[in-house]
């Protein structure tokens, strides 16, 4: 049996969240208009990134993420101290952002595949510069990570939401189902279907982009 | 278990939590088919993971804040033109309120003047003709002395700012008054240091004749446009104030 078929065997098949993704949650006072400087400090740039996700362009994301946080501003200056204080600022914010993406993508056309890549070279080139990759496997790896950018952006805007919130930012179904206002149960089947629409689009070529002796979910077995 | 169950609960498997866990394991364990999926899954997973971390671009925040700030408080511009006087040509800016600003060229150039009114007013303004009734406002005073009130908004100024100002128009042309006297007429005769600074902050000199409030000793003080234009627009309205 290959490694891969390893975590399902054991006990302990459980997901490793991306290294990169913090979910901790800033501690902040109570939300409002006085602190929202700090709020927009802590929070652009996780916003910015799902946003850029869903729209696969950058100008896209950074003035969905600045509306978004206008409509905050306004939503929290309007609120009365009680209603703050029950606020529940990441999901709410992250919901805001989706409300403004779906609205622009929808007067915008059909989502087009991003033409240029999201996957910065400079960066993957940091990222793997101590590892033992030559300078052509991280051209290679750029390539792949084009693909599946774009595979993302074929799926569905419902869909796209789940697998981005699942996947890329390694978030619980509750905290997805709270995103999304939507039950646990319509969030995992959003979750399935994307996943089986993806396998669909990447097929073949998963097996390369995601090799056999990878890290991350076999990690965690003893 | 069905295969098809089998792959809908791949997700709940990775969170270790699903209550049909040994009926799931069973399964795969028999099912080559299903581990394929199972292995597909998990490369679909690691490949989304695998996306490098976005960075957004530098100076976002800035930009944001300052689109809350130009979003929240939406105003109009007001207008503004130039109306020749009998102290030199006068910047009037304007709305359908009234006038809103007067400002002396003293040669700086439109551009310097705009800037500073604009920061001064906290909206745009946007360059135009001179309507009929703002040219009459102002050939008005340089008639009378008298400044059309009706035809002038202080509406934004803070409620102590407006009070001094409204106390300065009851001043009589070719008179003077002390800022004292103006601090006590509103009740808080300690306060001259405060009228003073209204005085100076006033939007719409003239029409507001903050060129009538001195000091207690007679001496005119200060003024926006310098002590001699002071005097002079005193000396046009019949006040020969004492050069010292």
């Amino acid at each position: 049996m290959s490694a891969l078929a390893a975590p399902f065997i054991g006990d302990h098949y459980r997901v490793t969240a991306p290294a990169t993704v913090s979910h901790s949650v800033p501690s902040h006072p109570v939300p409002g208009p006085e602190n929202f400087e700090s709020i927009v400090d802590d929070y652009q740039r996780r916003l910015y990134g799902f946003a850029l996700r869903m729209t696969g362009n950058r100008e896209d994301a950074e003035e969905i993420v600045q509306d978004a946080f206008v409509r905050a501003y306004r939503a929290l200056a309007k609120m009365d101290p009680q209603q703050r204080a029950e606020l529940r600022l990441q999901p709410w914010l992250y919901t805001i952002t989706l409300n403004v993406t779906r609205n622009r993508l929808r007067s915008k056309r059909p989502t087009n595949v991003a033409l240029d890549s999201l996957a910065d070279p400079d960066a993957l080139l940091n990222e793997t510069q101590e590892g033992p990759d030559q300078p052509e496997q991280i051209v290679d790896r750029a390539a792949d990570m084009v693909l599946v950018e774009q595979a993302l952006l074929q799926l569905p805007m419902h869909l796209r939401a789940a697998a981005t919130l699942r996947f890329i930012e390694g978030r619980s179904h509750p905290e997805i189902a709270e995103i999304l206002n939507q039950p646990i149960g319509t969030v995992k089947s959003h979750v399935h279907r994307a996943v089986r629409i993806l396998r669909r689009i990447l097929g073949p070529q998963v097996g390369r982009i995601a090799p056999s002796d990878r890290p991350a979910s076999t990690e965690e077995e003893e | 278990m069905r295969c098809c169950d089998v792959e809908r609960l791949w997700d709940e498997m990775r969170e270790g939590v699903e209550p049909q866990r040994e009926h799931v394991l069973a399964h795969l364990r028999g099912c080559p088919e299903c581990q394929e999926i199972y292995r597909e899954n998990e490369g679909i997973a690691y490949c989304l993971t695998c996306l490098p971390p976005v960075e957004p671009p530098l100076r976002m925040v800035g930009k944001i804040l300052d689109h809350i700030k130009v979003a929240v408080k939406i105003v109009a511009p007001d207008s503004i033109t130039t109306v020749d006087s009998p102290i030199g040509r006068l910047y009037v800016a304007f709305r359908h309120s009234g006038i809103t600003a007067v400002a002396l060229d003293r040669g700086e150039g439109d551009e310097a003047v705009l800037a500073k009114l604009q920061r001064r007013l906290g909206r745009g303004l946007i360059p135009s003709q001179a309507p009929q009734w703002v040219a009459d406002t102002v050939a008005r005073f340089f008639r009378t002395h008298q400044g059309d009130l009706e035809k002038v908004d202080i509406s934004e100024l803070t409620p102590f700012e407006q009070s001094a100002l409204k106390a300065a128009a009851e001043i009589p042309p070719g008179e003077v008054r002390s800022y004292r006297w103006i601090a006590e007429k509103l009740g808080q005769p300690s306060a001259a240091r405060a009228v003073g600074r209204a005085m100076a902050r006033n939007p719409v000199p003239l029409l507001y004749p903050c060129h009538r409030v001195v000091d207690s000793s007679g001496a005119l003080h200060q003024y926006a446009y310098g002590v001699d234009v002071k005097a002079r627009i005193l000396e046009l309205e019949g006040y020969h104030p004492v050069r010292r």
